[in-house]
């Protein structure tokens, strides 16, 4: 089948962080910015794809018709699209699907998430919920907990330390530092994290990322839609998608995610380039070994080492492979339904020079990969500057 | 439109997984077409597809595959923090179940590979002891 060339003609982002906007209002923030960077009118889109996980947590579901209305667009089909944390790369790929597909020639894909105002307790009881719940949430793994068993089958297999894991905080948090949008933008060290309080061992409190709200958005539309439009625009050149068992205890190996590698085999071998030729990568990173555990999966680094490049600086800002430029989950945030989209954001404005002090130098091919729960839903895309 | 289901097996097997979990039992599925075993709450095959199993009744008992200490316990779980969620792998099938096991403070107190069994199931999960 002959498929349209897909690209991102314009992305807007609210802040990460811990916002007072109910959640309509930051998911039509996010969609204003996406139009007004894109250059577009509403009236030019042609569908809504909203992914949101815990609407109801501030009294909004169906918020595609909502958002649709504020833009006085009011006739234009929506849909909602949940899959946990990986929500908004999902929807990413349904759009870029029927895009793709010839459907629609422009449509708006907006993530977004409000859940800070329910309290730490109540957040963490909801995330439970994105688990396998009968053999997971229910019996007592929190998020961190099943990260963490992650984590300490990582560290018992191959040659690497909690220090290791910490790199990764600590890089990510100096990305953080220089994106304006990041919701915990604060340098810190190796000790910090090491001294900070034990969440679920061998996990302390930043290994973890942080609750966030926030709302992302991008416009996604034929090339010849984008060429009429910009000429900031990146082309969608690989998509991938993969499942792996919903619960820990039905996977084979515990320091790799099935749905990561199958996804990444798809999107590469649809873009025909290998994970040599990716300049910079923005992965899940909801805990510090899922970082770890994707540059692996994506095949940046040999299973079992990616934790000695973490050591080692390689997937620092402009090191061998940048991974999470943005400052990833761990310091930009993960409000959850945003966050695969806001990884998109961030691949569209480094190839199209708008990152400022954290662009990767002279990069033209960019990865997100966004995953629910523990991995058991993932998507992959790459994109090319033009 | 009426649709088929095994006449070996429940569509749904949680209440008899739950029952055989408080016998310190985990009750699973041996395909009969490929002889794969699984836990009782799957329907169709992963191997081969088939939905033609018979019950298979696997004793609890097994070795520590990996855990966390919970020590931000969450909502339900106060009373046994610091506790330990485990993923146990059972002796012979290889099977992988997952449940807690309380007041472990440090990992110290359990190895990767250490012994445990199944020991009930209450209303949150497959409750599990050391050996």
């Amino acid at each position: 089948m002959e498929r349209e060339s897909v690209c991102v003609l314009g992305g807007g982002s609210t802040k990460y962080g811990k916002l007072d906007d109910s959640i309509s209002d930051i998911t039509l923030q996010a969609s204003v910015g996406a139009i007004e960077s894109a250059g577009i009118e509403p009236k030019e889109i042609e569908a809504g794809y909203i992914s949101n996980v815990f609407g109801v947590a501030d009294k909004q579901v169906h918020l595609g018709p909502v958002v649709m209305s504020n833009l006085g667009i009011s006739e234009c089909p929506s849909l909602s699209i949940e899959s946990a944390c990986g929500s908004g790369s999902v929807s990413f790929r349904e759009a870029f699907a029927n895009v793709a597909a010839g459907f629609y020639d422009a449509v708006l894909v907006t993530g977004t998430e409000k859940v800070t105002h329910t309290g730490t307790d109540w957040t963490t009881t909801y995330f439970s919920y994105c688990s396998d719940f009968f053999y997971e949430g229910q019996a007592g793994a929190s998020f961190p907990g099943l990260f963490a068993s992650m984590a300490r089958a990582y560290l018992h297999e191959f040659d690497a330390t909690e220090e290791d894991l910490a790199s990764v905080a600590v890089k990510n948090h100096e990305n953080g530092v220089l994106n304006p949008k990041a919701h915990l933008r604060k340098k810190i060290s190796i000790d910090d994290v090491m001294d900070s309080a034990v969440v679920a061992s061998p996990l302390k409190l930043y290994d973890c990322c942080p609750f966030s709200d926030g709302a992302s958005s991008v416009i996604l539309c034929n090339e010849k839609f984008a060429k009429e439009h910009s000429k900031d625009y990146v082309k969608v050149i690989g998509s991938g998608r993969g499942g792996s068992p919903a619960a820990l205890q039905g996977r084979e190996q515990l320091t790799t995610i099935p749905s990561t590698r199958i996804a990444a085999e798809a999107a590469y071998k649809m873009a025909g380039i290998t994970a040599k030729d990716v300049d910079f990568a923005e992965v899940h990173d909801c805990f510090t070994v899922a970082e770890v555990v994707d540059s692996e999966d994506l095949g940046f680094f040999e299973k079992g080492t990616g934790a000695t490049a973490a050591r080692n600086g390689d997937t620092k800002l402009n090191g061998s492979i940048s991974i999470n430029p943005s400052g990833g989950l761990k310091s930009k945030g993960h409000p959850i339904g945003a966050t695969g989209v806001g990884q998109v954001v961030e691949a569209f404005e480094q190839l199209t020079g708008k990152s400022g002090e954290r662009t990767v130098n002279d990069a033209k091919i960019g990865l997100t990969q966004n995953f629910g729960a523990t991995g058991a839903s993932c998507a992959v895309h790459i994109f090319q500057s033009v | 439109m009426q649709f088929t289901y095994s006449k070996v097996c429940k569509l749904s097997a949680k209440p008899e997984f739950i029952e055989a979990a408080k016998s310190g039992n985990i009750l699973a599925r041996k395909c009969a077409k490929c002889s794969e075993i699984l836990l009782a709450t799957v329907y169709y095959c992963k191997s081969c597809g088939s939905k033609e199993f018979g019950d298979t009744i696997l004793k609890g008992t097994g070795k520590v595959v990996t855990y966390t200490i919970m020590t931000v316990p969450p909502a339900g779980f106060e009373d046994l923090a610091p506790y330990a969620w485990v993923v146990m792998e059972l002796d012979d099938s290889g099977i992988r179940v997952s449940g807690f096991l309380a007041k472990i403070p440090t990992p110290e107190d359990l190895p990767i590979g250490t012994p445990v069994k199944v020991t009930g199931f209450d209303e949150r999960g497959i409750v599990l002891e050391k050996l």
